[in-house]
């Protein structure tokens, strides 16, 4: 596996030896992230959010993720109607995502077959992929609600120290949570295994297990860190991340109605026609 | 209308406004010295199926033109095309929401096909030119009652199953009291000229999730696409006979 497009490694077309021995090198350095997470961290340890009524940071308002199209693919990829707007860093750490051999040929089905994508359903997008959009974040002592404009999702998430649910299994997950200083982390359990990481179909198991960290970074800025692990896909955990801005101060969130009679998710399928054939070198 | 500003004197409003307030003083408050309606509700009783049994006097005073409308009007359900519920349907409908409440802002979240409403206490105009399934909701505090004035509602949404409608000339003012430790006291004023004769009334209580540990759950709506799916016996009735649906409706289960 190599790295595709990597910020500031630019794509290389097929090299001889010494030369791609050379590029194999250089790209091995540019997946490491570490410059950019040790900056954010410096960061956020700088800043200290205000605080609520209630004494807790104070990360409260209307929070607008820049996403480099992970909506389509988390992955880098080039531009087209399905894969939206080019990107070439995606948002997955390393540009890579470990599948098990298995489920790396899933994936190619899943692509083929965008009219089975969940969200073109209306259903819940599922955690990471509701965060690709726009949500109002409220805090209470004991619970945090995140309430996304886009298909009318919601979710609390419950600071009280409780346990996961058993035996519960939801698109969205079961998220519990707590401070560490500044940053808010969430312990999201219990998916079941339908939702969908993009409109390319990368997807996850009813194993999956994410933990995602909001650190405040400035007061209009809050860096978004999440790390996923699922054995029964993927080979390792792995991470991702995106910036979340901060809303206008007049904008408000409007309604989203999505499911409206829609029975034509036949006509998606010819968004595949646009796919280059490889759109995806793994 | 924050606690502090009942100390301005005179103005008539403000006035009535702080009456209740100085009667309540028992009512819990938030953080920020707001009436606290904060926790899980629910209401206990039938009217999402027919919303008359909670209307003032049992009735629903139509105009014979939209009685006549709505008896042409389809005879599938909204909600079980998986549409969000509308307001004040959304309130009743058989399923637990939770209020949260932050200073300006009182947030619903409703169970019932993962819907929210976001009320701001601050007067402004309604939105001009567009529709919502859940409408378009202004709120403001009259002493310790919540009122949230609710336009821009469609035409879609029904008030129950039992097919009572009414028109995108809806205008519904939501009042919520608490009134006591376990029930806020719900009314809802509807108005709608096109449709009903007569402004009307429902009122009911509900009741507090007071059950240790007690959470909202997912509920998702459009596993299978299609309401129809779900729920064969919605399927619209032949034309002609109207009953013959009542008649082919064990049948109708069955297939």
């Amino acid at each position: 596996m190599r790295s595709v497009g990597h910020p500031g490694c630019g794509l290389v077309p097929r090299a001889s030896w010494p030369v791609g021995f050379a590029i194999g090198l250089l790209s091995a350095l540019c997946v490491l992230p570490a410059p950019a997470a040790a900056q954010s961290a410096a960061k956020a340890e700088a800043y200290t959010p205000p605080r609520t009524p209630e004494g807790l940071p104070d990360l409260e308002g209307i929070w607008q993720p820049r996403t480099s199209g992970a909506a389509y693919s988390i992955l880098p990829h080039p531009g087209g109607f399905f894969l939206g707007a080019e990107s070439k860093t995606g948002v997955v750490e390393g540009g890579v995502l470990p599948y098990q051999p298995w489920a790396a040929e899933q994936v190619k089905q899943l692509t083929q077959h965008m009219e089975l994508d969940p969200t073109g359903h209306c259903h819940y997008e599922g955690v990471p992929h509701a965060m690709y959009f726009g949500f109002q974040l409220f805090e209470t002592p004991k619970q945090i609600a995140i309430l996304h404009e886009n298909m009318h999702a919601w979710r609390i998430i419950y600071m009280d120290g409780s346990p996961h649910p058993k035996g519960y299994a939801a698109w969205m997950g079961d998220s519990r949570g707590y401070w560490e200083g500044s940053t808010l982390v969430v312990d999201v359990a219990d998916f079941n295994d339908k939702s969908v990481f993009d409109m390319a179909g990368h997807f996850h198991s009813d194993a999956m297990h994410v933990v995602e960290r909001f650190i405040p970074v400035d007061r209009d800025t809050i860096s978004y860190q999440i790390t996923v692990e699922d054995p029964k896909v993927f080979t390792r955990p792995w991470k991702m991340g995106f910036p979340l801005k901060r809303a206008a101060k007049d904008y408000q969130m409007l309604e989203s109605g999505c499911f409206e009679g829609e029975r034509d998710q036949a006509h998606l399928k010819e968004g595949i026609a646009t796919l280059p054939p490889d759109h995806y070198k793994q | 209308m924050p606690k502090g500003s009942c100390g301005i004197a005179a103005l008539a409003t403000a006035a009535l406004a702080c009456l209740p307030a100085a009667a309540q003083t028992a009512a819990p408050r938030t953080a920020v010295g707001m009436p606290d309606l904060q926790g899980i509700w629910q209401a206990r009783n039938a009217a999402s199926f027919d919303v008359a049994e909670v209307a003032e006097g049992r009735e629903i005073p139509y105009r014979a033109d939209a009685l006549e409308r709505e008896q042409k009007a389809d005879r599938v359900d909204p909600v079980a095309h998986c549409a969000m519920a509308g307001v004040p349907r959304i309130t009743y409908m058989p399923f637990p929401f939770q209020i949260i409440q932050r200073p300006g802002i009182v947030v619903f979240v409703y169970e019932y096909l993962h819907q929210h409403r976001i009320v701001h206490t601050e007067p402004r105009e309604h939105l001009e030119g567009i529709d919502f399934w859940l409408g378009d909701s202004v709120g403001r505090w009259e002493g310790d009652t919540l009122a949230i004035d609710v336009t821009n509602l469609g035409d879609k949404t029904w008030l129950d199953s039992a097919r009572h409608t009414h028109s995108d000339a809806l205008h519904v003012v939501e009042r919520y009291t608490r009134t006591g430790p376990g029930t806020i006291r719900y009314e809802a004023a509807i108005e709608d000229p096109k449709t009903y004769t007569r402004p009307w009334k429902i009122a009911m209580l509900l009741h507090r999730h007071a059950e240790p540990g007690f959470e909202l759950m997912e509920q998702e709506c459009t596993e299978g696409d299609d309401g129809r799916a779900i729920h064969p016996y919605y399927r619209p009735a032949p034309k002609g006979d109207p009953l013959e649906f009542v008649r082919t409706y064990p049948k109708e289960v069955s297939k």
